[in-house]
């Protein structure tokens, strides 16, 4: 069974040491948590479950906890995470998945502008549509949008795959439509079947970087 | 091909050469040259085939084993040709040749405000008396923190090495500033290329990974750079520091992020920072973390978070606006400010930022501290100055122009070996310390170069203990804006101190000046 935590008019402090002695005995539920920003950061184990909506930050350096948000996530949700897993049963706001190293980001809804930004190797999977500038300067991991995307999409990627459902506005620099190949396809089989996702993997689009040195164009490693 | 940093006259004597002598039998300077100024013809005689390629870092006079190399700057170009000088000649052929602009690092050359223009007023008859810097104690201590840390940092000296991320700088080199933080009780930071493993013992004096051999007294202490590209970044990773930094600007670039260049990364560089091998690793200018100054508290928040409230928060600015940077990062949170200078910039950069981007070192320090005490922290929030710093007599000058410290970054790659050619961006450094090349890496021991910067550190330490106590005080705390005057005018004008032989301030800083 669940320990319920109410987080109501506690701060960032308070509720965060209850939480991390709390984790440790299993899985934790909390409460009232919208005015709370950066709430779950660095966490290495442990279930928490948000009731209702989360603030921004949630789950920053997530390294191993599985986190669920029952409502919408604020801005910037697991930033920076190495490993682990965050679930949004709603929507996010600007920036989903920055600067990710690792684990994986799934939002049923929509997410916003700058979604998975310099992306270095978590998956993010994105339910709904995503806004503009979505996966700038990505570097690794795969990003997959089942709606449509905005202007920009991919500007200087990298390295990584951004698969896209739907349609985009635009694509961004140094990007390359690319064809499907089955070890693409049975891969998005394996994330929706996991996440419980409906969804023809057949019938997405696969973008990858152009080239790897999109800046400065004449140096070779030392 | 390296910046062309000036015009630079490479003679070989012949009669002391031993290769002119017996060619075959010594190529020294062909060997030790990154560059390939000298080569060898077929019959193994040494000569110079490229004057153009030498950056002036004067490693093959260094080895030679007869002295038989002079490597000297062509001065007279800029008095003669200015500003049609060979150097600004060869950029712009550069650009019309590549369609490239130029890169270096090593900061701003040539004339700017600085502590030049400053002297140090000693203690007579009418001010307290001066204290003995043989027979008396002199307090340095730093302490970071202290009213909101469980550990604060408790630095023995007003120094740190400021952040010169891996990438930037060889393994060898971050383990030497370890090594000489370590010995000294001061602050290395990690700069933003993630955390060398190595470090994190060698710093706290331990001499092998299980910290069983302590080797290094009393022990330095890790902050850890939290910045816009979060290369090598985890919840470990900020965990691992006695405090973190977080990087809003540097002197070499304000305004814009980190460069490193694919030259410089190598296989162990890409495998920290998460990118492939040989790319360039360029920051982001702003956080796409952060929207406005709410978001910074809130970062700023969930950072103290993690560390579970018991390392202070830093900031690192570049020469911008001072007064409102300076304001900005207190209301944010911050424990500790560095502020970066127009000179400092051991990054690479475009030459045009590195040269002519930012507010003069000299000219930060007035309003930084202004902002400290409008907001009534002063001393509290500890303010340290960075770019350009060369020694004791400078730390002397920030400190009592208010600073709480000050940061060694080109002097401390000088006490390091650098001998300031500014090719680091190329990775080529002759000395090991910016090249990533495991040939001129093998150059710097990392020990020997750690000693190097101890020995700096405590020789530098012992110059502001002198003028500290010279001018009647036994504490740096207690150094003041008496302690000083400008020389001239420009200087009296910057800074609000005391103008020589009018021996007051100049009067629009008694009329409201300040922020």
């Amino acid at each position: 069974m669940s320990l319920v935590v109410d987080a109501s008019k506690r701060d960032l402090r308070s509720i965060s040491t209850e939480l991390k002695e709390a984790v440790a005995q299993g899985p934790v539920t909390v409460k009232e948590t919208a005015h709370l920003h950066g709430l779950v950061a660095g966490f290495k184990s442990g279930e928490v479950t948000i009731e209702g909506d989360g603030g921004d930050y949630l789950g920053a350096l997530n390294a191993g906890a599985t986190i669920r948000v029952k409502g919408n996530a604020g801005r910037y949700l697991a930033d920076n995470m190495t490993q682990g897993t965050v679930i949004v049963e709603g929507s996010t706001d600007y920036g989903a998945g920055p600067y990710c190293y690792g684990g994986t980001v799934i939002v049923n809804g929509d997410a916003g502008d700058f979604t998975a930004v310099m992306n270095k190797g978590a998956t993010i999977i994105i339910g709904g549509d995503v806004g503009d500038e979505v996966a700038t300067y990505m570097l690794a991991g795969d990003l997959v949008i089942l709606g449509n995307a905005g202007k920009n999409l991919g500007n200087y990627l990298i390295r990584g795959n951004i698969y896209v459902g739907g349609g985009w506005e635009s694509l961004g620099h140094n990007t390359l439509l690319e064809e499907m190949t089955q070890a693409d396809t049975t891969k998005l089989r394996g994330y929706f079947e996991q996440y419980g996702i409906e969804a023809d993997p057949t019938t997405f689009k696969k973008i990858v970087r152009l080239s790897e040195k999109p800046f400065y164009k004449t140096k070779k490693a030392a | 091909m390296p910046s062309v940093n000036g015009t630079f006259c490479v003679t070989v004597m012949k009669d002391r050469c031993i290769n002119a002598r017996m060619p075959g039998k010594c190529a020294t300077c062909v060997e030790v040259c990154p560059y390939d100024v000298y080569a060898l013809d077929d019959d193994g005689s040494v000569y110079v085939q490229n004057y153009n390629a030498c950056v002036g870092c004067r490693i093959c006079a260094e080895f030679c084993p007869e002295d038989a190399i002079r490597i000297n700057p062509a001065e007279s170009e800029f008095l003669v040709r200015s500003p049609w000088t060979f150097p600004q000649v060869e950029e712009i052929h550069h650009k019309a040749q590549t369609g490239q602009y130029q890169l270096r690092g090593f900061g701003t050359m040539g004339y700017a405000p600085s502590f030049d223009n400053i002297t140090v007023v000693p203690s007579q008859i009418a001010s307290a008396a001066p204290r003995d810097k043989y027979r008396e104690e002199c307090d340095m201590e730093v302490v970071i923190g202290e009213d909101t840390c469980e550990h604060p940092i408790r630095m023995q000296y007003p120094f740190l090495f400021p952040a010169m991320s891996f990438g930037a700088l060889s393994r060898e080199a971050r383990m030497a500033l370890a090594i000489g933080a370590a010995q000294t009780g001061i602050i290395s930071n990690t700069g933003e290329g993630g955390l060398l493993q190595d470090e994190s013992w060698l710093i706290k004096g331990y001499e092998n990974e299980a910290r069983t051999l302590k080797q290094w007294e009393p022990g330095g202490h890790l902050v850890v750079q939290w910045s816009t590209g979060r290369w090598g970044v985890s919840a470990d990773y900020v965990r691992a520091g006695d405090g973190v930094e977080v990087k809003i600007g540097q002197g070499a670039k304000p305004g814009m992020g980190g460069h490193l260049l694919g030259a410089k990364v190598t296989e162990e560089i890409a495998a920290i920072r998460g990118i492939p091998i040989g790319s360039d690793a360029l920051s982001p200018c702003r956080y796409y973390d952060v929207q406005d100054p709410e978001d910074m508290k809130r970062m700023v928040a969930f950072l103290r978070d993690v560390t579970d409230y018991q390392v202070p928060i830093f900031f690192k600015l570049g020469p911008s606006r001072p007064y409102a940077d300076v304001k900005a990062c207190v209301e944010a949170g911050a424990d500790a400010i560095s502020i970066d200078g127009l000179v400092g910039g051991t990054g690479a950069s475009p030459t045009i930022v590195t040269q002519g981007v930012g507010i003069p070192t000299v000219a930060l320090i007035p309003p930084a501290v202004q902002a400290l005490k409008d907001l009534g922290v002063h001393r509290k929030v500890k303010l340290f100055v960075l770019g350009g710093i060369r020694h004791g007599l400078d730390a002397y000058k920030a400190l009592a122009m208010g600073a709480d410290g000050v940061g060694f970054g080109a002097a401390a790659e000088i006490a390091m070996g650098c001998r300031a050619c500014m090719a680091c961006a190329t990775g080529r450094c002759p000395y090991g310390i910016t090249s990533q090349d495991p040939e001129l890496r093998a150059r710097l021991d990392p020990v020997e170069a750690g000693q190097r910067l101890a020995n700096f550190i405590k020789a530098t330490a012992e110059e502001l203990k002198i003028l500290t106590m010279l001018s009647g005080h036994d504490n740096i705390r207690d150094l003041g804006e008496e302690d000083l005057r400008a020389t001239e005018l420009n200087t009296a004008a910057i800074t609000g101190l005391k103008l020589i032989g009018y021996e007051k301030r100049l009067p629009w800083w008694d009329n409201g000046r300040g922020s």
